[in-house]
């Protein structure tokens, strides 16, 4: 009989000067050996839940109990934090020293155990999260996904009852993110240690045992996954989003196909469809894809065999672009994808001329961008070039002010920084009036990287670069952040957008590149790009859902267009396919 | 990339010297420096270079990453041979050009003065080369701990020094990051005036400090849930233990300060 861990009763917490509490009337039990995950918009209150439960902070009212302990002195909280451990979101701010081991080690020193049982336990939690090899390395030189291993090898030593992961991959390029989301998994069933998993990411809450979401500080819908995100309208207007499956699905019965509820998986809903009578004509024709108009302007941006090395000459000397050509033609929208260290930010340095190598050639605009006299100002007022996480680039007293730097560098009069500042601000769906003369510290995340945006946006350039725009955003800041983007391109300007969210380059790209160890792998349309799903998956990116479901049914016999991603395309498809499907149509 | 720098310059090994526990390192090297300051005449410089030469090549380290620590003080070396050089006025003129004359006393002054400042150099070079910034944290806590008596704060400085070290690397590729964003922006840092460009560092330095704060505060709450509650109860992993070759380096020491005595006594040069 399972015992619970983690009881709270009623539980609110208020910061200190909030009129409004973080927490609010929360009540929650909490299960040995389960897999908890929240959800929740930003701000819904899950992070300040996250630390009560590690006695960072104390309820205001309420009850909580956390492994039979609820903290109310220092020494309690001490025992709490003892067996309840915590992953943070960012790989970087949780490591204290500069040895892996010597870092795994710090909680267990804290606890004042005996060294040569310190030594026993570091070494089996490395080996438990797979770092043994690193147990000496400098955590500066490891991956996101490494680190965030490293952490956990910190909290395991520890020996806790429960884990919490505060958005641990939220920081994280696919490959790390499957990593640690698995890692947490394994715990979970072999060592029967309680996870609770935060998280913005719908597929690893799709996984979990049960799901909490949360809303303005409460607990608004509670059950298995699949019972909760059953209910998609009230999933989404909590700003979530439910599983690309369960929206197929619902497309699909809405038009007749007699699917059940709460389909998640893409294997699932593969099984199932394949249960259902199929037409017998099978001469279910259906249009390719493939030719997708493309539109032949000029060349904006050439690339041409550019190879960068860093550090050469040195043993850490490493080839971060090798013979990279590529080309981006005014009006399109490309999408850049690769993992971390694939070379995409160092791409994209190059494409305003903030970093120059021989050998290999970058023209802007027909101008090279490595000949001797180039106006490097004039490129950079030709190509904006908004950085991962822009944000943490804010600087200025006011919202106005910051945005007004760029153009402020170009030496335009006030008047007409004026209006490009008000104009910027309207473009990313600010109010200038209400805005600009607030610290850009006090806005919100979101609201943040908008402004630094539009601090871009104000050079008006021709062509947008973006780096991960929407990285770190919940799902209805994504949304925002992606129709953002997508009406700055309607407006006319090129857009480069590098990711590692096939969703979203395929939502939105015209074409792609995708890099892996600094040399483009696979370039065409999305849908061309789509079809080496298998070789995408072994340098660890993954295809849009709807084009891996499109792969098995085409395995299973299914007539289904090669390349097809789209949800509208894949779900017209498989309609047609299925016995009486071409009367609903 | 920055990150890819090892800070400080140590460089990994298993050699004799680099086994040896940080504190006699710390404490031989203080020992070998007042050593230096012993000796009288170049025997005792010429043995002295024999023994840190004969260290260096036991580590296995290119002798060039030794004497690359003299190269930002090559100034201040130069300084003093000059100054000790023209300075000089006893001794017999060897090169006289109006009121100016090297003596050679000078010589031997200046020369002496800058053998004595490029073999320290080299002692503490060695000393760095061949400790863990961590190893030499650690070893410090631990010499520092008796003055904890005195309220010396040397776990907190130890602490402190070691999170640093962990977080140097981190600043520097942001303030990196949030150099490129800015000249993005048509940020100017390479030219203008001194004060065009201190002005210029603002949109650097603001948010560089913003984010090292917030990584200041995470840190602490990720400290603060791992049990972190000052030095008072902790245990350490690696416990530093004097060995047998700690007392082995003790000997060699006393014998080469006992060799510079007798050099000092009995030979001229």
């Amino acid at each position: 009989m399972k015992k619970p861990i983690i009881e709270a009763r009623n539980v609110s917490f208020t910061y200190e000067g909030a009129k409004k509490p973080a927490v609010d009337g929360v009540s929650l039990t909490v299960m040995e050996g389960e897999f908890l995950a929240i959800l929740g918009r930003n701000g819904s209150g899950k992070s300040t839940f996250a630390k009560l439960l590690n006695a960072l902070q104390l309820p205001t009212a309420g009850e909580l109990t956390v492994n039979g302990i609820s903290p109310a002195t220092e020494d309690d909280c001490y025992e709490v934090r003892k067996s309840c451990g915590m992953v943070f979101q960012n790989p970087d701010n949780q490591i204290v020293t500069t040895i892996v081991e010597e870092d795994c080690a710090f909680g267990l020193e804290n606890l004042g155990t005996e060294p040569a049982e310190i030594r026993r336990r570091v070494d089996d939690a490395l080996r438990s999260v797979g770092m043994s090899d690193f147990a000496q390395a400098s955590p500066a030189m490891l991956s996101g996904g490494q680190k965030q291993r490293v952490a956990v090898a910190g909290v395991l030593a520890m020996r806790p009852r429960i884990i919490v992961f505060d958005e641990s991959t939220a920081m994280l390029d696919p490959i790390g993110r499957r990593d640690v989301f698995s890692l947490a998994r394994r715990l979970n069933l072999e060592e029967g240690i309680t996870v609770v998993w935060i998280t913005h990411f719908m597929e690893e809450a799709a996984l979990a045992d049960r799901l909490v979401v949360m809303d303005g500080g409460r607990i608004a819908l509670e059950g298995a996954p699949r019972e909760v995100f059953a209910k998609t309208e009230k999933v989404l207007s909590l700003g979530l989003d439910v599983p690309e499956m369960m929206k197929l699905t619902r497309a699909l019965r809405d038009r007749g196909v007699k699917l059940p509820e709460g389909l998640m998986t893409v294997n699932e809903t593969s099984l199932a469809l394949r249960r259902l009578p199929r037409s017998q004509s099978g001469a279910a024709k259906s249009a390719s894809t493939m030719s997708k108009s493309v539109k032949a302007h000029r060349p904006v941006i050439e690339v041409n065999a550019l190879t960068h090395v860093y550090m050469p000459g040195t043993p850490f000397e490493a080839k971060a672009l090798d013979s990279v050509s590529l080309r981006i033609c005014e009006g399109e929208f490309i999408g850049i994808i690769g993992h971390t260290g694939s070379g995409k930010s160092t791409l994209i340095s190059h494409l305003n001329g903030l970093e120059k190598s021989a050998p290999g050639e970058v023209t802007v605009n027909g101008v090279d961008l490595g000949a001797k006299g180039t106006d490097l100002i004039a490129m950079r007022r030709a190509v904006g070039l908004v950085f991962q996480y822009p944000e943490y680039q804010l600087f200025e007293e006011t919202v106005a002010k910051d945005v007004a730097y760029g153009p402020t560098n170009l030496g335009l009069d006030a008047a007409e920084i004026d209006s490009r500042v008000e104009w910027a601000l309207r473009q990313v769906g600010l109010d200038p009036k209400e805005v600009g003369e607030k610290s850009p510290f006090e806005l919100s995340g979101g609201q943040k990287r908008r402004v630094a945006i539009a601090g871009v946006l104000a050079m008006k350039p021709s062509i947008l670069i973006l780096d991960e725009p929407a990285a770190g955003l919940d799902p209805q800041g994504r949304r925002d952040m992606l129709d953002l983007i997508r009406g700055i391109h309607d407006a006319g300007t090129t857009v480069v957008m590098v990711s590692h969210s096939m969703d979203d380059v395929g939502r939105c790209c015209d074409r792609l590149y995708v890099l892996s160890k600094g040399e483009v792998a696979y370039s065409g349309t999305p849908a061309e790009v789509f079809l080496h799903d298998r070789k995408l998956h072994e340098i660890g990116l993954d295809v849009p859902e709807c084009a891996k479901l499109a792969r098995l049914l085409r395995e299973a016999g299914f007539d289904m267009p090669e390349g097809i991603y789209r949800a509208e395309d894949v779900c017209d498809a498989i309609v047609r396919n299925l016995r009486g499907g071409e009367a609903a149509c | 990339m920055l990150k890819n720098v090892t800070l400080g310059q140590y460089f990994p090994g298993e050699s004799l010297i680099h086994r040896l526990d940080p504190r006699t390192k710390l404490l031989a090297t203080v020992a070998l420096i007042a050593i230096v300051f012993v000796v009288q005449g170049f025997a005792g410089f010429m043995l002295i270079a024999a023994f840190v030469l004969a260290c260096a090549a036991s580590t296995g380290i290119h002798l060039k990453f030794l004497f690359k620590g003299l190269k930002p003080l090559m100034f201040i070396i130069l300084f003093t041979f000059i100054l000790n050089l023209f300075f000089q006025s006893a001794g017999n003129a060897l090169v006289q050009v109006g009121p100016v004359k090297i003596t050679d006393t000078g010589l031997r002054m200046a020369s002496f003065m800058a053998v004595r400042l490029i073999l320290l150099v080299v002692c503490s070079q060695l000393l760095t080369l061949t400790t863990s910034p961590i190893a030499l944290t650690d070893g410090l806590e631990t010499l520092f701990r008796p003055l904890q008596a005195i309220h010396f704060p040397a776990h907190e400085i130890a602490m402190m020094m070691s999170i640093a070290l962990r977080f140097i690397p981190t600043l520097m590729d942001e303030a990196d990051k949030i150099m490129k964003a800015q000249k993005a922006r048509g940020a100017n840092f390479e030219t203008g005036s001194l004060i065009q460009r201190a002005k210029a560092m603002i949109p650097l330095l603001v948010p560089l400090f913003v984010g090292a704060f917030r990584r200041a505060e995470e840190l602490a709450l990720a400290m603060d849930a791992r049990c972190y509650r000052g030095g008072a109860g902790r245990t350490r992993m690696k416990q530093l233990k004097f060995g047998r070759i700690d007392l082995l380096a003790a000997a060699v020491l006393v014998l080469l300060l006992a060799a510079v005595i007798l050099l000092n006594r009995f030979v001229a040069f």
